[in-house]
């Protein structure tokens, strides 16, 4: 890989960990605010709300630590690419039903709408974890990726 | 040759996944924050259930009905003499309302949505407040509605 493609996928890694660090702090110390910002999609059944909203939340915190660090990158970015699909989704659904309540990307910060908004945010957001996917990159990589071979994936 | 072990991506995730279940899990369990597989209102709770043929009796002996739905699915239709009374304003809306509620015989509270319940966390809070008789009802309204029993639903204007 080029000097230039490490330096991308180096500056999508530590994008990625910030954005995931900072959207997950609120999610994991405040849980019965994030599973009341999830139940209010109207998506899972009562029963699902709390674990799938505690699992979510410590999901993004450990995206966030093995994107910091530069450890099973791949494997990160994946569930970051999944997880910020997942939210483009949603959003674009909010949007169509005109739902307009907090999205609960952030809890306990300021609210940011459900809507078509937050859809383009999101899928900007996943261009560099789709990066990553790719080239998970070699630099500041405390486990860096092997090249990728077409007939398996592995590290 | 040394051969270097590798994991593969699907692998990684499982084992990304367990550990964020297995973390969640025991700082749910450790921390004062945390929260239970249910919230405390279903996991525990102090209201008593009812069926629709059970509600359906209750409101024609006069029992009090509380909505416990947002505010705009409670204007749009509403189970008749029904007063609304939502989570996210208990405390604002319940000193307004508490003169009714301790006059009435029993309480029925019903609202439910694939998500949330939030008839039972409303028939909880009221049963903290001392209420005696306090039923929630399972079913969701639109069932009251299909099985024809009292509504009011504000009439539509016809446009000139």
């Amino acid at each position: 890989m080029s000097a230039l493609g490490q330096l991308i996928s180096l500056a999508c890694r530590l994008f990625l960990a910030g954005l995931f660090l900072w959207a997950a702090h609120d999610k994991v110390w405040l849980p019965a605010e994030f599973a009341r910002a999830m139940a209010a999609y109207d998506i899972l059944p009562v029963w699902a709300i709390n674990p799938a909203s505690v699992i979510m939340a410590w999901l993004e915190l450990i995206i966030a630590l093995l994107l910091l660090v530069g450890v099973w990158t791949r494997a990160a970015a994946t569930w970051a690419a999944l997880l910020l699909a997942l939210f483009t989704g949603l959003m674009l659904w909010a949007g169509f039903t005109g739902a307009g309540f907090d999205c609960g990307c952030f809890p306990g910060q300021e609210t940011h709408a459900a809507g078509f908004e937050a859809a383009l945010r999101d899928f900007l957001m996943l261009l560099p974890a789709l990066w990553l996917m790719w080239l998970p990159g070699r630099l500041l990589s405390l486990k860096p990726e092997r090249k990728p071979d077409p007939d398996r994936l592995y590290f | 040759m040394r051969r270097r072990r590798t994991t593969s991506l699907p692998w990684a995730m499982a084992i990304i996944l367990l550990a964020a279940a297995a973390l969640g899990l025991a700082f749910n369990l450790v921390m004062p924050q945390g929260i239970g597989w249910l919230p405390p209102w279903l996991s525990a709770p102090r209201w008593q259930p009812v069926s629709l043929q059970q509600a359906a009796d209750m409101h024609q002996k006069g029992v009090l009905f509380v909505d416990a739905r947002d505010p705009g699915d409670y204007k749009s239709a509403r189970v008749r003499g029904a007063v609304s009374l939502y989570p996210a304003e208990l405390k604002l809306l319940y000193p307004l309302l508490k003169k009714t509620l301790a006059a009435a015989p029993a309480v029925v509270v019903y609202g439910t949505y694939t998500s949330r319940f939030p008839a039972a966390e409303v028939g909880q809070f009221l049963k903290d407040q001392g209420l005696g008789k306090v039923y929630v009802l399972g079913e969701p309204f639109m069932a009251w509605r299909a099985a024809s029993l009292p509504v009011k639903a504000p009439r539509r204007r016809a446009k000139p």
